[in-house]
């Protein structure tokens, strides 16, 4: 199975194959790593071991959403996107935009909307702030991943949000 | 003089309070057979205090004014249920006189100070001069307006260079100037005086000493109630991000024993001064010179307490207990000396790496530290939810060891088995800066934290960890997740549960049925 990955700046092609009974022979930017996978704690977050070359790696993953990941290691944690090469090419010819997906950002936290900072249909560049988020008492800007347009505004100035509430659309 | 303090038993106590602190007030009275109820607000019906404790009571909705911070409420309910003492942790009510005064009124217990020591100590202009009187060294200068440049001069001088000039209306910082010597001393004056009228409309002005790059080193104090207070030894708190405590221990990298001393005596003055009982704690600026200055005392079991518990044998939450009770201080608290080493990091929900947001959520996923020498005081659990109301530490993890190099080491091995999910946690920044020579060496002060963080010092040790891991898990994640739908589990999912599990359902089960 062929795949895309995606973590920050970085793009990789990835093949993996069945090695064995727990085990699979990836292939990522050249390099092939043995790698056995065992789950130590199932469910949307999920804890496993992940054995390359005889190396003991505990990682997090949380299933995030469609075909993205967050991956916790001793070094931190990131989102990671995955994506077959059909899908991309599929998501790449209905956008017209070089891969660009929609993208519905959710509250991470629950907290309440103190302003908005761009307003449906405005064209924003990658880092700038959107919208201003309160929890816990500290103010909180939330910033578009990537350039690209407002498509949707999901919530108003005071309102109250649940930690995974969807806050805009970015496309 | 005959000793006229009445001995009451203690067997109920109600705490007022939330978190790892009423759960280590709770695992204290336990180990005592006392018997221990909580107050519990609606976010926290499901509180780790609420599950350990043996009563519970509701105390209102989230907001703390209208639940924790209740006081004739919770006074009322402890007269209710027959709770002969209230414990009232730290924050919250526990620096409130008139709390303390409620619960005298009511004939229950406050297990703390008089209502008037914590007075005396909570206002910054008398306690300094009670201090004065009692002769426990303050930071030089004084809160008297300097009318003209020669009464600065004169002040500066008694005082001793580098100076602080301050405005008498100030605060937060505005309008002080640090004046290095006599040479820049007219300018400064003149500067600051015009500043302290635009700023504050009111031009007074006065000198304080300036402690170049100070230590905080506190001194931990327990009184009894027949008039003996002991000094239980100092801890270093110099590491805080912005004024507030991030890395505490004991001893101190740079307290000799005759400084111990000295700062023992000056704390048991101090406290003594104002009838202290129970525990306390006397804050000191130290500077490198080896002189240190009274700051101001915290009338009450501090967050970072564990430190001298393990340093000195002594369990504190008992003492405290056992002294407000009306036992006497016993032949334990002679002489007492630390042993070892003991550094406690406070665990925040927190991102270091978004400029320590707060990270309220459901704590997903929970492995705490174990083994040797290794303490978690924790108000949370798998699953628990972290709320926004509330101060965001979630838990203190302690480590005890021979020596500090010893200390350091254990501390990290324990951040290398923490595991926490679904919400960040505050561990990388502890992970950082045991790699940062400063921390290393014990070179600590309280603008260090601070200073680093903004110049971007501090980083995870990047360990020889394969950059490609995030990569290879996530598209494995992915891969077996195409597999599960497409084909029934794959590797590693559990067909059902595992026989240990069940065994261990099975002994839970067999083992309730005993008690």
């Amino acid at each position: 199975m062929d795949l895309i990955v995606r973590a920050g700046a970085r793009e990789e092609k990835v093949k993996i194959r069945r090695d064995g009974d727990a085990g699979y022979e990836v292939t990522l930017g050249g390099r092939t790593y043995h790698v056995g996978v065992a789950t130590a704690r199932h469910g949307l977050h999920s804890l496993r071991s992940l054995l390359i070359e005889g190396a003991q790696h505990e990682v997090a993953v949380r299933h995030q959403g469609e075909g993205v990941y967050r991956v916790s290691t001793s070094q931190g944690s990131e989102l990671v996107e995955v994506s077959d090469p059909l899908t991309a090419l599929a998501t790449q010819s209905r956008t017209g935009k070089g891969g660009r997906r929609q993208q519905t950002v959710k509250a991470y936290m629950p907290g309440r909307v103190v302003t908005l900072l761009a307003a449906e249909g405005e064209e924003v560049t990658a880092g700038q702030g959107v919208l201003v988020l309160e929890a816990m008492k500290m103010e909180n800007e939330i910033r578009a991943e990537h350039g690209g347009t407002i498509t949707k505004v999901h919530v108003q100035p005071g309102q109250a949000v649940d930690n995974g509430t969807p806050l805009f659309e970015l496309e | 003089m005959t000793d006229t303090i009445p001995r009451r038993r203690i067997r109920k106590v109600l705490i007022a309070n939330r978190g790892e602190i009423a759960v280590r007030i709770l695992r204290g009275l336990r180990e005592m057979g006392i018997r221990s109820a909580v107050i519990y607000s609606e976010p926290d019906r499901l509180g780790l205090p609420v599950l350990l404790a043996d009563e519970a009571y509701p105390i209102g909705p989230a907001p703390s004014r209208e639940s924790y911070l209740r006081g004739e409420a919770i006074v009322q309910l402890a007269k209710e249920i027959g709770a002969d003492a209230i414990h009232p942790g730290y924050g919250f009510l526990s620096e409130r006189a008139g709390f303390a005064r409620l619960c005298r009124d009511a004939g229950v217990i406050f297990i703390g100070p008089s209502p008037e020591a914590i007075d005396a100590m909570g206002s910054k202009v008398e306690s300094r001069r009670l201090m004065i009187a009692a002769g426990v060294p303050v930071v030089p200068g004084g809160q008297d307006p300097l009318p003209d440049l020669d009464s600065a001069h004169a002040a500066a001088l008694a005082i001793g260079y580098p100076v602080m000039l301050k405005a008498a209306a100030g605060g937060g910082g505005k309008g002080m100037r640090m004046i290095p010597s006599e040479a820049e001393l007219a300018s400064s004056y003149r500067a600051a005086r015009s500043e302290a009228a635009a700023s504050f409309g009111d031009d007074s002005v006065y000198l304080e000493k300036f402690i170049v790059d100070p230590r905080h080193v506190e001194i931990q104090v327990m009184g009894d109630l027949h008039g003996r207070v002991v000094s239980l030894g100092e801890r270093e708190c110099s590491l805080q991000r912005r004024h507030q405590k991030v890395v505490e221990e004991a001893p101190s990298p740079v307290i000799t024993p005759e400084i111990r001393r000295r700062m023992g005596e000056a704390a048991v003055k101090a406290a003594s001064a104002v009838g202290y009982s129970n525990a306390g704690t006397c804050e000191f600026l130290f500077d490198r010179t080896g002189s240190f200055y009274f700051l101001e005392m915290n009338t009450r079991l501090q967050v970072e307490h564990p430190v001298t518990e393990l340093v000195t044998g002594i369990d504190l939450v008992r003492t405290q207990v056992r002294v407000a009770e009306g036992e006497p201080l016993g032949s334990e608290f002679d002489d007492v000396h630390p042993r070892g080493h003991a550094i406690e990091v406070r665990l925040y929900a927190e991102d270091p790496f978004q400029r320590f947001a707060p990270s309220p959520g459901k704590i997903e996923i929970l492995r705490w530290p174990d083994g040797p020498g290794v303490r978690v005081d924790s108000g949370v659990y798998e699953g628990s939810e972290i709320s926004i109301h509330y101060d965001p530490m979630v838990a203190k993890l302690i480590v005890w060891a021979a020596d500090r190099e010893k200390a350091l080491d254990r501390l990290e091995r324990a951040l290398a088995e923490l595991r926490v999910e679904g919400i960040r946690t505050t561990a990388p920044l502890f992970r950082a800066l045991l790699a940062d020579p400063d921390f290393r060496s014990g070179n600590l002060d309280i603008g260090m934290l601070d200073r680093k963080l903004a110049a971007g010092d501090l980083k995870p040790p990047a360990e020889a960890e394969l950059a490609d891991l995030p990569l290879i898990a996530a598209a494995l994640a992915h891969h077996e997740r195409a597999h599960l739908t497409a084909a029934g589990p794959a590797e590693g999912a559990p067909a059902r549960r595992s026989r240990w599990a069940g065994t261990a359902r099975f002994e839970a089960r067999r083992n309730a049925s005993w008690t």
